[in-house]
């Protein structure tokens, strides 16, 4: 029997995340790529946790699997979810032999040479004494507070677009005769 | 897992979210793709941030889900116009800005 060790956890959640992201590009049906990412955030929020990150985990799942994907799944209903027809053509080939040398470039990146190692203040006990939330709101108000507060303007800026967006909708387009 | 394995996982879902941006055609599905991503760099500054010990790691990710969480609004909504206007979803067809 094999016993279940941390090592074990965080390779299939990793491998879990992979396969509902293959997931996300290979479903025909809107809907279920919506589905499959939620899987992969909550996967992703899984590694978060084991990773030491407890405040990022939890706005992960509300931000992301909470907020984006109710909003990515209510423009689906709205739009109304339609399979695409999926085949092999010459664009995709050339697309998947792009995202292949990207991907073998980026292993190479991640096995080729040392990274020289810096070591922090905050380590996983400290983390556990003091709380993720403490450290990150410490560090948040303090040495990175400007662009928390651009972020904030970052927000207003969004709003206000949405609104002149949804506010002054433009005339139907003519379908032209080709 | 080491820092191996972060970089590994972080780069195979980065190149998956590459791949889907450019094979499918519906405009919502793409955005999921950079969503994925987005992600991806996520969990790589999460993991080091465990790794070197320090903060930095995760006041970036934070930033960027704030980034990430304007940027689907906004896109969502010119999605809609587009539909509004258009009643179609198919990038490919759509070659003219004039609406």
């Amino acid at each position: 029997m094999f016993e279940i060790t941390y090592d074990l956890v965080v390779f299939i959640t990793g491998l879990m995340a992979v396969l509902a992201s293959l997931g996300v590009i290979l479903c025909s049906s809107p809907i279920y790529c919506a589905l499959y990412l939620i899987g992969h955030m909550i996967c992703l929020a899984l590694l978060f946790l084991l990773y030491h990150a407890e405040f990022v985990a939890a706005v992960q799942i509300i931000v992301y699997a909470g907020a984006v994907m109710i909003l990515f799944l209510f423009i689906i209903a709205l739009l109304g979810g339609r399979k695409e027809i999926q085949e092999a053509s010459f664009e995709r080939f050339m697309a998947l032999s792009f995202a292949g040398t990207l991907f073998g470039e980026l292993l190479l990146a991640a096995t080729v040479g040392p990274t020289k190692p810096i070591q922090g203040a905050v380590d996983a006990q400290v983390l556990a004494e003091v709380g993720s939330a403490k450290v990150v709101g410490l560090e948040l108000f303090s040495r990175h507070l400007v662009p928390f507060e651009l972020a904030s303007v970052l927000l207003l800026v969004a709003a206000v677009g949405i609104i002149c967006l949804a506010k002054f909708p433009s005339a139907p387009l003519k379908r032209r005769t080709r | 897992m080491g820092p191996n394995f972060v970089l590994i996982i972080s780069a195979t879902i980065f190149c998956i979210g590459a791949l889907g941006f450019m094979i499918r055609k519906n405009p919502l599905i793409m955005f999921m793709c950079v969503e994925l991503m987005l992600n991806s760099v996520n969990f790589l500054l999460i993991g080091y941030s465990d790794f070197l010990n320090s903060m930095d790691g995760q006041i970036f990710a934070l930033m960027i889900m704030a980034v990430a969480a304007a940027e689907v609004v906004v896109g969502l909504a010119i999605i809609l116009t587009i539909f509004r206007t258009r009643h179609d979803l198919n990038v490919d067809h759509i070659n003219v800005l004039k609406g």
